[in-house]
């Protein structure tokens, strides 16, 4: 186990080209031992590319790779020794499940009872206790990723497990299970563990540090409170959250007021640069209120869908040419037509260039 | 509708077994007959329609002194060159197709592609523009009219072909097994031998089925390389043409020559059939 650094890494899969394109731009990082992270970001954006290169599959073209003080830029991934689960399901179709859970162990010489026993261990976790002796080739496709993954949990001494999206195929009940199981692994063997996926929801409810990526930078790291409540680019508080974060354009009135069209808003950030062309005001749907008259910060807003998801109701309304939705709570009643909407100074994020001031 | 269309499927599969087959029948049924039963008009019943013989079978095993052509030394010459050539070219030409799927090579503007094509083309010539190349090369090795030449020769025929399924077999495999493997903790050629290799045994079957079918038929190569001391059935089976045409011997020589690959085929048969050319791991 050990702390991950990647020091002023980018990564061009065309380092002979003039104008390389990045797949990964310059960037420092660390990973804390033992902690659970998360990389989360839209397809393309240079997860993977980051992960191959802290497994040693992709040698950085800039930048050094530390685990520790030990720098292993040029080492080769067997000399790492670190866990990586894929996407899709890779298993050793010619070996038994046993023989597959164990393959990493004998790799690495470990004795045959010591073997033995952590793959029942782990297969115990997996559920995957009544197939060992089967062939690997004839599983489904989420027994397989089980294997997939139970490969990466048999060795305790990993310098870390890197997960790229690795619950993909997997119905929704087991991969709730496993995230569980995850997480318990990450408690009990304080295993680093770096989880890559597109999905907000798995990556909040799992990870204790959510890093968010989009063309390949780091936009914002911070714990899931950060990333919800403070979005420091328009990127994540559009990426983060479900629906989206209100994004409207808007001019400066004062110091602490901001104009959207006609209607004003009192908000806590303080704007030096006024005159900037480029503001936006952001908040999330859930701190929106719905207000019965109106008050400092309100709007009056057409409503144009009401939907009810059971535990919540989502309002869509429009007021000048704007589209904002809002949270709130199933129990309340939303009149037909007019619904005057608060939004709460407190929770107004003011963004100057899409970062937020 | 469906029942329709069973029929027409069975119809148009027993018409193509019968076609296939036909040839089969025929050259058995001919093989046992003497000259006056081949040259009298078509006859397909023995004992009824002619009287069987072993005559044209019995010319293949006699020894040249007794007015056969004795072919069970070729027989073994053919059987020895063709599998030592096949294996080698599939040992050598996995290993390059291998490190043409996954490694990255470039020499100006020669990329991998191009070195795939550059082994291919080693079939596009017609066999005559290598005859003498070769006849050349042996010579000056001493090689000519021995086996050894002849299974050098073969392995620069065959290795294209053994290359060029494998390339494709490998570039099916999932690039990310070969990377599990190496984070599992093997090097590069552990995980080459240990995790690919086993699952690569239907490609490496299909290729050889195709090395063993080009090295068992070529005529060519055989006939120019060789005189007196070693030869191959094919060379030999021509030596039984005389100023009568002994069909019966011919169609003995010609399902003896093709017992072997009809073996082979339904070994191998079962790979081809299932779809497994494609690595499927995922």
């Amino acid at each position: 186990m050990a702390k991950i650094i990647l020091d002023n890494i980018a990564h061009t899969y065309e380092p002979n080209e003039s104008n390389p394109i990045f797949a990964l731009k310059e960037m420092s990082l660390s990973w804390a031992d033992g902690g659970r992270y998360a990389l989360l970001g839209p397809s393309g954006c240079g997860k993977t590319t980051m992960l191959n290169i802290m497994s040693g599959l992709v040698n950085p073209s800039h930048g050094k790779v530390f685990f520790d003080e030990r720098e292993v830029t040029s080492m080769i991934t067997e000399e790492r020794n670190i866990a990586q689960v894929f996407q899709f399901p890779v298993i050793y179709g010619t070996m038994t499940v046993f023989e597959n859970l164990a393959f990493p162990l004998k790799c690495r010489q470990f004795p045959e009872d010591q073997i033995e026993r952590k793959v029942k261990e782990v297969a115990e976790i997996l559920n995957l206790q009544d197939y060992l002796n089967n062939r690997a080739k004839g599983l489904t496709a989420d027994q397989k990723q089980l294997i997939s993954l139970g490969r990466g949990l048999v060795r305790e001494d990993v310098a870390a497990i890197l997960m790229d999206e690795p619950l993909t195929v997997i119905d929704p009940d087991l991969k709730f299970r496993l995230r569980r199981k995850l997480k318990e692994i990450n408690d009990k063997y304080k295993t680093t563990l770096i989880y890559v996926t597109h999905d907000q929801n798995e990556a909040m409810t799992f990870a204790d540090n959510i890093i968010v990526m989009d063309q390949g930078e780091v936009v914002q790291a911070g714990s899931p409170k950060d990333l919800f409540e403070r979005p420091q680019t328009t990127f994540v508080g559009y990426f983060i959250g479900s629906p989206a974060m209100n994004l409207y354009e808007c001019s400066a009135s004062s110091k602490n007021e901001i104009s959207i069209g006609a209607n004003s808003f009192k908000v806590q950030t303080n704007i030096n640069n006024s005159n900037s062309e480029n503001l936006k005001l952001g908040i999330r749907s859930e701190y929106i209120t719905v207000e019965n008259e109106h008050s400092d910060n309100s709007l009056e807003a057409d409503v144009i869908e009401v939907e009810d998801f059971g535990n919540y109701k989502l309002v869509t309304a429009s007021f000048d040419s704007f589209k904002i939705k809002a949270k709130v709570k199933r129990e309340l009643d939303i009149p037909s037509e007019k619904v005057i909407l608060k939004l709460p100074a407190e929770h107004c994020c003011i963004y100057e260039d899409n970062k937020l001031i | 509708m469906p029942k329709l269309y069973t029929f027409l499927k069975y119809f148009f599969v027993v018409l193509w077994a019968c076609f296939v087959i036909a040839p089969f029948l025929w050259a058995i049924s001919t093989s046992f007959k003497d000259f006056n039963s081949v040259t009298g008009g078509a006859t397909y019943i023995p004992w009824l329609q002619f009287e069987p013989t072993l005559d044209g079978w019995s010319v293949l095993f006699k020894p040249g002194s007794q007015g056969g052509i004795n072919i069970i030394g070729p027989y073994f010459n053919s059987i020895f060159v063709t599998l030592t050539a096949s294996l080698i070219s599939i040992v050598l030409g996995t290993l390059a197709a291998y490190a043409l799927s996954r490694y990255t090579f470039k020499a100006g503007i020669v990329k991998n592609n191009d070195i795939t094509f550059f082994f291919i083309s080693q079939r596009i010539m017609p066999p005559v523009v290598l005859s003498i190349p070769f006849f050349i090369f042996l010579s000056s090795l001493g090689l000519l009219d021995s086996l050894a030449g002849l299974i050098l020769v073969y392995i620069v025929l065959l290795m294209p072909i053994a290359v060029w399924i494998m390339v494709d077999f490998f570039n099916r495999v999932p690039r990310e097994i070969d990377e599990t493997a190496l984070i599992d903790g093997c090097n590069p050629f552990q995980a080459f031998f240990k995790v690919v290799l086993p699952n690569s045994v239907p490609g490496m079957l299909v290729a050889g089925l195709f090395c063993i079918i080009f090295g068992w038929i070529d005529f060519f190569f055989a006939f120019i390389l060789t005189f007196t001391k070693v030869q191959l059935l094919p060379v030999k089976i021509v030596a039984l043409n005389s100023s009568i045409t002994p069909w019966w011997s011919l169609s003995a020589a010609a399902l003896v020559s093709v017992a072997p690959l009809i073996i082979v085929a339904f070994i191998v048969e079962r790979y081809l059939s299932k779809g497994n050319l494609s690595g499927a791991l995922k």
